[in-house]
């Protein structure tokens, strides 16, 4: 028993023994999802790393940069938690891109908010999850809201009045719901109805027959990144609910770029709303996309890919910006924090007071451009924020 | 005979028969002796070994329907979530004393896996295994659907968790939550090593080789059928807790099917019927687990697939019980030409 | 009345995939009493085959059918060989251990060969869209898989339950030893059947990959409705496992369409009173 005392008296010891170590290197955990179900998102991830120290080399602000690599497994906080405490405390990282999902970023938190260790949120999106609880954390992905809004007054103002929403019957599939609704009332929509879709569900007859009784004018649909995405639009066409005219509409996460080859033509004529588009244009986003082509081949970007190189891009500004001397965690925060910045997505804005994302917005249209389905940018709404 | 319960001094009156079966021996000792050395590894992942812990006590109670009383379930991840869940509701509604959430977990689990049990005692095999896969996906998709009440997908907010005994609060290198869990555990352990030593345990053994003649020597089979459920329970509600307590988070992940599955695997690997196995397979699925993604995060599933292909090959019965076989052979052998 | 009956004919459609599916499983598991997870692996298999015979060689959707059934059988006999036949004796946890090891490393070695998005499936044009039946606007693909899935159904009932190879099976199943002594190779039979398993797991996953897309994890997302399905018709009958198929499928779309709210848990539900109800399945016999 003696030895059980002693050793839960060591447990007091406080972080004293933390920041002491001197350092030339800036050790940054990269905790997204590389395996199952979800390994999409570490794919990217890496890609994007990748062409980013390619192009921008391994050191920044005099300090060489190394990178810790761990596999959240998905939605799984469990782990996420595990491994942030693990890079944390044993790797001794000084910052951190991920964890992804929203139960891994909150989850992680209350860690990173003890140990002072800065975070990029690059995969998840729902609201209030940045901001005072973790003031370390900076948001490069987008917010629920962000996407969820603007397509219900654009319906709205095309003569699209009575609209159906299917969502995927989870949390983020709930929160965008919300959103949306508010946003038709404001804008004089009518609700022609409303199904929420079990998130393991191979089949949509049943709900295609719904929205064919509807009578809607257009449908706006949440899924999130994969089968489901792929399963409802190929089933909406299929079902031959498409060529009845209706307006297919959702956030861009049915139509991502990582998976839209594999909807097929059955993509052409949704229109969705998205942060970022490989069509973008932009001088930067050119460039962007033509080394990502160059270095990560047929692979293509998604989201998670944009906002991974984004928080690189305001690492390395940042570290530049410290110069030498020791990471401080503080300085960095208080760099990035409110700064401003043209990303191959358009101009962003990190919010000064919680860290949260401030972006444009598209409307986009799937079309086939050169033989290859793209999500056309047709109009775009500015700097739009987080609530 | 395994060498955890030695079988030489077995006395032939039934109070020393039990007492015989219930004596420590040396190997138990060292075993705990070991599991508590851990934290005095240099560089020691003690959050890492905390979650052996939990998933070693969640093997072990899946260990008391499968090994002890042959019943396998699917959907184990059930009562390990809602002992989650109720410690995490507790740690919201201001009920933030960890030991005394722990025992409320651990009784709505034994209330739940009671009334399962019940459900269940007169079906078997797949049947069984497909009504317990069943129920867990149900309670699953419930959950996971709830957002307004439990949080669902994005995990229930809100959970405060007092430092244990009011003294040590959970920190974030995990030594609080490696000696809590630790702690916890073995004094589970030691209970439930009571439990299935004592008749009880035994009458339980008795049903899983011959449900048949146990009937005739008017043994409950059918009631202890809901009893080893409740025990079985209770035990996986308090690793539940434990996971939400230590980690002072929980989501729908807790009592997902992939948790079924994967304690199912533990068990299988350490060997069922000896309540060591699960320790000793959650010791080495989750270090090899944790390792392997370390050095190939995209590719690990491969080598943990091969990891169990090879164990099956050659540990057939499971690791603990192999070995014992081996050790047994060889202390015979050596009995035999002195 | 029309949305009744489309609703109803693509509820019977979606019970022949779930069938199509896993027959494979309902082969090794039902007849030869080897749980053998691995058959959603084979699946996967089959559907990248497919996919590969169709984008690399340009084989006609149709032909890929046959190709897949071959190939994957191949690869189930070459699997039998190697690693199950040692299994044949253990328990059914020790095989479940092996097996959802195999998947693991099925998932992996997609990976590695074909990434870890999502497949381009392009149907051929004659099997796409809807066509009028009676009145009724109804998918073409839908109407093919009950074509496909009813010519599946038939041969395998006539060709593995009634006939004499089937007997032998069975014989080799019950009693191994026996059998062999009465002069059956058992081996071979094994193999046999196995292929047979192996392939219809094959198809499945070929025919399967349009409507629920293929990627490395087919496997592991399917695996719960191969194990339902199987278990709900009753071990050991492939009319089980069609009427299993059916049963659950009109349900799931009906309870869809009349209660959403309901969400997915139809199946579940329906699962776990059916098993309480019948422990042996609809059409299983009594143990």
């Amino acid at each position: 028993m003696r030895i059980v005392c002693s050793a839960l008296a060591a447990t007091a010891l406080t972080l004293a023994g933390f920041a002491a170590q001197a350092q030339e290197t800036v050790k940054i955990g990269i905790l997204q999802s590389f395996s199952g179900i979800t390994s999409l998102g570490g794919q990217q991830a890496d890609g994007a790393v990748k062409l980013f120290m390619k192009k921008y080399g391994d050191t920044a602000g005099g300090k060489k940069i190394e990178l810790i690599r761990r596999d959240t497994t998905g939605p799984n906080p469990e782990v996420a938690k595990r491994l942030v405490q693990e890079v944390v405390t044993r790797e001794r990282v000084n910052l951190l891109i991920g964890p992804d999902y929203t139960p891994n970023t909150l989850a992680a938190a209350p860690i990173l908010m003890e140990a002072k260790v800065p975070s990029f949120v690059t995969g998840a999106a729902t609201t209030g999850i940045i901001g005072e609880k973790s003031k370390y954390s900076t948001r490069t992905f987008f917010a629920v809201p962000q996407l969820c809004r603007p397509l219900a007054s654009y319906a709205v103002k095309n003569g699209w009045k009575r609209v159906y929403v299917a969502v995927a019957d989870f949390a983020p599939g709930h929160d965008c719901e919300k959103y949306f609704l508010e946003a038709l009332k404001e804008a004089n929509g009518e609700l022609a109805g409303n199904v929420r879709i079990p998130v393991s569900n191979p089949e949509f007859s049943g709900y295609m027959q719904r929205m064919r009784d509807a009578k809607a004018d257009a449908v706006f649909i949440f899924m999130p990144i994969g089968e489901l995405s792929i399963g409802i639009l190929r089933a909406i066409n299929d079902s031959g609910l498409k060529s009845t005219g209706i307006k297919i509409m959702g956030t861009g996460d049915i139509t991502d770029e990582t998976y839209i080859d594999a909807v097929g033509d059955a993509a052409i004529g949704t229109i969705t709303t998205g942060i970022y588009s490989t069509q973008h244009n932009s001088p930067l986003n050119k460039e962007f996309v033509k080394e990502w082509a160059e270095l990560n081949g047929k692979q293509r970007i998604g989201w998670g890919a944009l906002a991974v190189y984004d928080s690189m891009r305001l690492t390395y500004d940042a570290l530049n910006a410290q110069g030498a001397g020791k990471f401080d965690a503080d300085k960095f925060i208080s760099f990035v924090h409110g700064r401003t910045f043209e990303s191959p997505r358009g101009p962003v804005t990190i919010d000064k007071n919680n860290g949260d994302i401030i972006q444009n917005i598209y409307i986009r249209r799937v079309d086939k451009v050169d033989g290859v389905l793209q999500n056309v940018e047709i109009e775009s709404f500015s700097n739009v924020g987080f609530k | 005979m395994s060498a955890f319960d030695s079988p030489q001094n077995r006395a032939a009156s039934g109070t020393g028969y039990f007492a015989s079966l219930s004596r420590w021996n040396i190997f138990e000792i060292l075993f705990w002796l070991a599991l508590a050395s851990l934290y005095f590894w240099p560089h020691a992942d003690l959050v890492l070994m905390s979650q052996i812990f939990i998933w070693g006590l969640f093997a072990m109670s899946l260990d008391v329907l499968l090994g002890y009383r042959g019943i396998p379930s699917l959907g184990h991840a059930a009562f390990f979530g809602i002992g989650a869940y109720v410690a995490g509701y507790c740690g919201k509604f201001g009920w933030t004393e960890p030991i005394s959430a722990l025992v409320l977990a651990m009784l709505v689990a034994a209330g739940v896996g009671w009334l399962t049990g019940k459900l269940v005692q007169r079906v078997a095999g797949v049947a069984l295994l497909m009504v317990t896969l069943g129920l867990n996906l149900i309670l699953y998709d419930l959950v996971h659907r709830s957002t307004e009440i439990t949080g669902g997908d994005d995990g229930l907010q809100g959970i405060v968790i007092d430092p244990v005994l009011g003294l040590f609060r959970f920190d974030i290198f995990g030594r609080t939550a490696f000696w809590y869990a630790l702690i916890v555990t073995f004094v589970l352990f030691v209970a439930t090593r009571a439990i299935i030593k004592s008749p009880f345990g035994l009458a339980l053994t008795g049903a899983r080789e011959n449900p048949r003649r146990m009937i005739m020597l008017g043994a409950p089979v059918e009631g202890d059928v809901s009893r080893a459920f409740a025990l079985a329970a209770a035990l996986a509600g308090a690793s539940g807790a434990l996971l939400t307590q230590t980690t002072q988070f929980v989501a729908p992940s807790s009592l997902s099917f992939q948790r079924s599955a994967d304690v199912l695997v533990i068990l299988i690997i350490g060997g069922a019927g000896r309540l060591y196995g699960g320790f000793i397979g959650a010791l080495i699925f989750l270090f090899l687990r944790d390792w392997l993604a370390a050095i190939s995060p995209v590719y690990w599933y491969f080598w943990i697939g091969l990891l169990l292909v090879v164990v099956v090959s050659f540990f057939r019965k499971g690791i603990l019980p192999t070995i014992e076989d081996v050790y047994t052979r060889w202390r015979g052998r050596r009995g035999a030409s002195p | 009345m029309s949305a009744v009956l489309t609703v109803l004919f693509n509820g019977i459609a979606y019970g022949f995939l779930l069938f199509i599916m896993s027959v494979g499983l309902s082969v090794t598991l039902g007849m030869m009493n080897f749980v053998n997870l691995a058959q959603a692996s084979f699946s996967m298999f089959g559907g990248y085959v497919m996919v590969m015979a169709m984008q690399w060689f340009g084989v006609p959707f149709l032909l890929t059918l046959p190709l897949v059934f071959l190939v994957i059988g191949v690869l189930s006999v070459v699997m039998e060989r190697l690693v199950f036949r040692h299994f044949y004796n253990t328990d059914d946890l020790t095989q479940v251990l092996l097996t959802i090891g195999l998947v693991f490393m099925s998932i992996a070695t997609a990976t590695y060969f074909w990434g870890g998005t999502y497949q381009r499936i392009d149907m051929p044009p004659w099997l796409i869209g809807q066509r009028e039946i009676f009145g009724l606007t109804l998918e073409t693909y839908r109407i093919f898989l009950i074509v496909i899935g009813l010519a599946m159904a038939l041969a395998l009932i006539l060709g593995l339950e009634r006939t004499r190879f089937g007997a032998m099976v069975r014989a080799c199943v019950d009693n191994r030893r026996v059998a062999g002594a009465c002069g059956l190779n058992t081996g071979l039979i094994f193999a046999l059947t196995f292929a047979v398993g192996g392939g219809l797991a094959g198809l499945g996953g070929a025919l399967s990959a349009n409507l629920l897309g293929l990627d490395p994890n087919f496997p592991l997302r399917y695996l719960v409705y191969l194990l339902i399905i199987v278990s709900v018709g009753g071990m050991g009958t492939i009319s089980g496992t069609l009427i299993a198929g059916i049963a659950l499928g009109v349900a799931d779309v009906m309870g869809k369409y009349y209660f959403p709210q309901f969400g997915g848990f139809v199946i579940y539900v329906l699962t776990v009173l059916c098993m309480l109800w019948r422990p042996q399945g609809l059409m299983g016999r009594k143990a």
